[in-house]
């Protein structure tokens, strides 16, 4: 006996159904400009980083993340850009410049932290450097700065 | 505890005590039903907005857990640390003899969630009825031994062997 019809989701043909992209305002920009601004802040970073001045390198990557689901390519450029900062800090500056962060930053950096810890083996970064940050950016910000990564659903 | 599974287990802690925020929540699809929306999700009578953004925390490749909050339910994976072929039997037998006797273990799942070696489910009932930081606790404490439960196994699994074969060919040495 054919059984297969049970299987069909016949919620979605509700017409009040909820959508995933009506959980979050979708992302104003365009795709295709989002990878262009993403690819103009990696080098902006990268002459940042240059001065030394990590704090703002990072402010410069989490401000205006990417998110949502067009655009996969600028996401992981971002996250590269992201960790190859992460990578090259020293331990004992870390708390220093999770302070001078702001409240956003905070989150979007501790949501980038999730995704590549989601990702190990993805790039060049390990675990415990990730870990690492983890730690203090919670000792920082707090548990609620995890509450606010599980429920925003604007992913990086 | 060692030093370099610290921050692992300090991430976990806090991603714990993070989404172990629950609350009674009865289905919005079917009626009079009150089932932890985690388990839900496959069966496709849930809800997107009651569940949360899953997290993973990891050490290498070979050890990680995965998180998955939703309002009434947590689900906790936990991938063990296994570097050979004795450890991989060894810490499948180890999590099955758990799991088997789930219900003793009260926020124990009857099977992993696929790609995980073992699973915690907990509740809004659970966390009700129990201390919220003494869950945490027995996970973080689970995770902790686990690993040296299963390298002492190894070890005497080793010696045990060893000493069979001894006395076995020493029938042959006279």
């Amino acid at each position: 006996m054919e059984i297969a019809f049970r299987k069909i989701d016949i919620d979605v043909y509700d017409e009040d159904v909820l959508l995933e992209e009506e959980l979050y305002d979708a992302d104003p920009r365009d795709p295709v400009q989002v990878v262009s601004e993403t690819k103009a802040k990696t080098s902006q970073v990268r002459s940042t980083l240059a001065k030394g001045d990590v704090a703002g390198a990072l402010n410069i990557v989490l401000e205006n993340a990417p998110y949502g689901p067009d655009a996969e390519e600028a996401k992981n450029i971002n996250l590269q850009t992201l960790l190859s900062i992460l990578g090259s800090t020293k331990a004992t500056e870390i708390p220093a410049i999770l302070k001078a962060l702001s409240q956003d930053a905070q989150d979007t950096l501790m949501k980038y932290l999730y995704k590549g810890m989601a990702m190990p083996g993805w790039g060049d970064v390990s675990g415990s450097v990730l870990l690492g940050w983890h730690e203090k950016l919670t000792e920082i910000a707090g548990t609620g700065c995890i509450v606010r990564v599980m429920t925003d659903r604007r992913a990086v | 505890m060692s030093n370099v599974l610290r921050p692992y287990l300090a991430a976990v802690r806090s991603t714990l005590t993070a989404a172990l925020t629950l609350q009674d929540f009865s289905s919005q699809v079917v009626e009079r039903h009150n089932k932890p929306e985690v388990e839900v999700r496959h069966a496709l009578i849930t809800s997107k907005e009651v569940l949360l953004n899953p997290l993973t925390i990891s050490r290498n490749e070979n050890e990680c857990v995965y998180i998955e909050p939703s309002i009434n339910s947590i689900r906790v994976s936990i991938k063990i640390k296994q570097a050979d072929e004795i450890e991989r039997i060894l810490c499948h037998k180890f999590t099955r003899f758990l799991m088997q006797r789930a219900e003793s273990f009260i926020v124990l799942r009857r099977k992993p969630v696929s790609g995980y070696d073992i699973s915690f489910l907990i509740t809004n009932n659970h966390s009700e009825t129990m201390l919220k930081h003494k869950i945490v606790d027995f996970i973080i404490q689970f995770m902790e031994e686990v690993d040296k439960e299963i390298s002492e196994m190894k070890l005497s699994l080793n010696a045990r062997a060893r000493i069979v074969a001894e006395s076995y060919l020493s029938a042959f040495d006279s």
